[in-house]
Formats: C-alpha cells, structure tokens, sequence
C-alpha cells in the first residue's frame, strides 16, 4: 500500500517504496547470489512495475527501501505484510553485497512493527537451507522458532522454512540487543 | 605477537562468540553460524583484543580466520 512512514536510525533509514525504486529492486532480486531463495521476478522492468501497482493496492503491506542517512544512498528492502488481527509477517528483506544494514535495518523494522504500526507479534519465515539468514535470526535471540514443512515453492520444488516469532513482550529485550550493536555499527561507519 | 598467537586469540573470540568450536580453517562460508550479527559482534571483539581499527570496506574481506590474522599482522607491521 502506499504509506508515508519514515523510521530512522542511526546510521539507516527506512522509506516507502516508491516507482522509482522498480530498477533498483530488480536488479536485487535479479542478482543471481542474492535471489538464490527468492521467486524470480518475471517481466523485467515492467513486469516489476506491475507487481508495485498491485502492492500499492493491498491495504496492510508497507514495503520500504533501506538508506543510508548521510547520502541517500539505497542499500536494500525490507516489508512488513500481511497483517491480521495485530500480527503481521517482516520479509522480502534483500541487502546488496557488502552492505553493513543487516543489524540496523531489522532494528528498523521490529521498531516499525512494535511502535509505529502497534503489533502484537511479528514473524519472519526463510528457507531452511537459507543457513545463514536463519542464523542471523537465531543470533537475534528470538526464542519462538519452529519449522513450517514444505512451506515455500521455489523454483517447483517444495521447500521447508523456518519461522521466528517475536511478541511485543520480547520487544524490550531485542531492541537492547539490536539498538546497541547497530549504534556501535553506525559510529564505525561515521567514522571512516 | 607472532602469527600463531594471533591465530590463537582469533578462534578463542571465535570460540566466545560462536559457541562452537572454530578451526585455523573457519570462515563465514563454511560455518553458517557466524553471521552477519555474529560478524560484527567478532570484528569489535578482534579490534578490543588487538587495538586495529578496521574499515567498512576491510569488514567484509574479513571472513575467515586467515583473512583477520593476515590483516591484524599488516596493520602492526605498518
């Protein structure tokens, strides 16, 4: 859906989508190591305008581009979507190579779902062979994780995922534990 | 400090933080646990224990056990 939410941090900045972005997701989920465990998107350029128009349609998705604050910079996406009855999923999370985002941009986002968008509980599903993002997850110190059976479709293959889950009563302790490490982060890269 | 101990103090920061035990082998290809929030809780460690400061372009070339100890001995030798 179209929204207007700007969450900022330290050293990144979540900001809607707009149609201007349609290239710069392409080349993202394009990219043959980056789109590994995602659907490839179909139709080129347009065809990535298409699925925009159709996002900008679908109330209780906000799709958002990761920046850096100093420049503007573009450094991936991320979304929260799919929002019922107080609980809403966070994915299409794709950072370009080499980008220092990770830590901060899902910061951003859990700040997003808990503060601004008031959830309850939000859960983030990856591919099971997706190792190294489910040990991200993992190092977040989510507790709730379970494994959904054949849950994807990627590529005609059925595929498992693993689910986290973080409540609003978890919120405290992971915004500690992300906030400071994406300080920490953000005045390294000040200071280059 | 010679290479060894260099070694020898990176897989114990390794070992700290991964809570598993790495080898002189380890790197983020191989060893799925050390992720990108494990990398950074890594790189500040190896920058606390050796006093180097480390660029946000030298962040990602560290990723192996060999690729720190290489960079940590340039930067005293420099």
């Amino acid at each position: 859906m179209r929204h207007e939410l700007v969450i900022e941090g330290a050293a990144f900045r979540l900001r809607p989508v707009g149609d201007d972005d349609a290239a710069f997701i392409l080349g993202l989920r394009n990219d043959p190591e980056l789109g590994r465990f995602l659907h490839p998107t179909q139709g080129g350029l347009a065809g990535q305008q298409a699925w925009l128009d159709s996002y900008y349609a679908r109330p209780g998705d906000y799709y958002f581009v990761v920046e850096r604050r100093n420049n503007g910079a573009a450094e991936g996406v991320v979304s929260i979507y799919d929002i019922k009855a107080e609980r809403g999923e966070w994915g299409r999370w794709i950072l370009q190579a080499k980008s220092p985002a990770a830590i901060e941009s899902a910061w951003l986002t859990y700040r997003c779902a808990f503060e601004t968008l008031g959830l309850e509980s939000v859960y983030c599903r990856t591919v099971a062979t997706n190792r190294s993002v489910v040990s991200f997850h993992d190092s977040c110190g989510i507790g709730k994780r379970r494994i959904l059976e054949r849950h994807f479709d990627l590529g005609g293959e059925k595929v498992d995922a693993v689910e986290h889950e973080v409540s609003h009563l978890d919120w405290p302790t992971l915004n500690a534990r992300l906030g400071v490490l994406a300080t920490l982060t953000a005045r390294r890269l000040q200071r280059d | 400090m010679s290479r060894d101990q260099v070694q020898s103090e990176i897989l114990a920061i390794l070992n700290a933080v991964l809570k598993r035990e790495a080898t002189p082998d380890s790197s983020r290809k191989n060893l799925p646990q050390w992720d990108s929030l494990k990398h950074v809780e890594i790189i500040f460690a190896v920058e606390d224990a050796f006093g180097v400061q480390f660029s946000e372009e030298e962040l990602f070339e560290l990723d192996s056990v060999e690729n720190i100890a290489a960079s940590i001995i340039a930067k005293h030798a420099a």
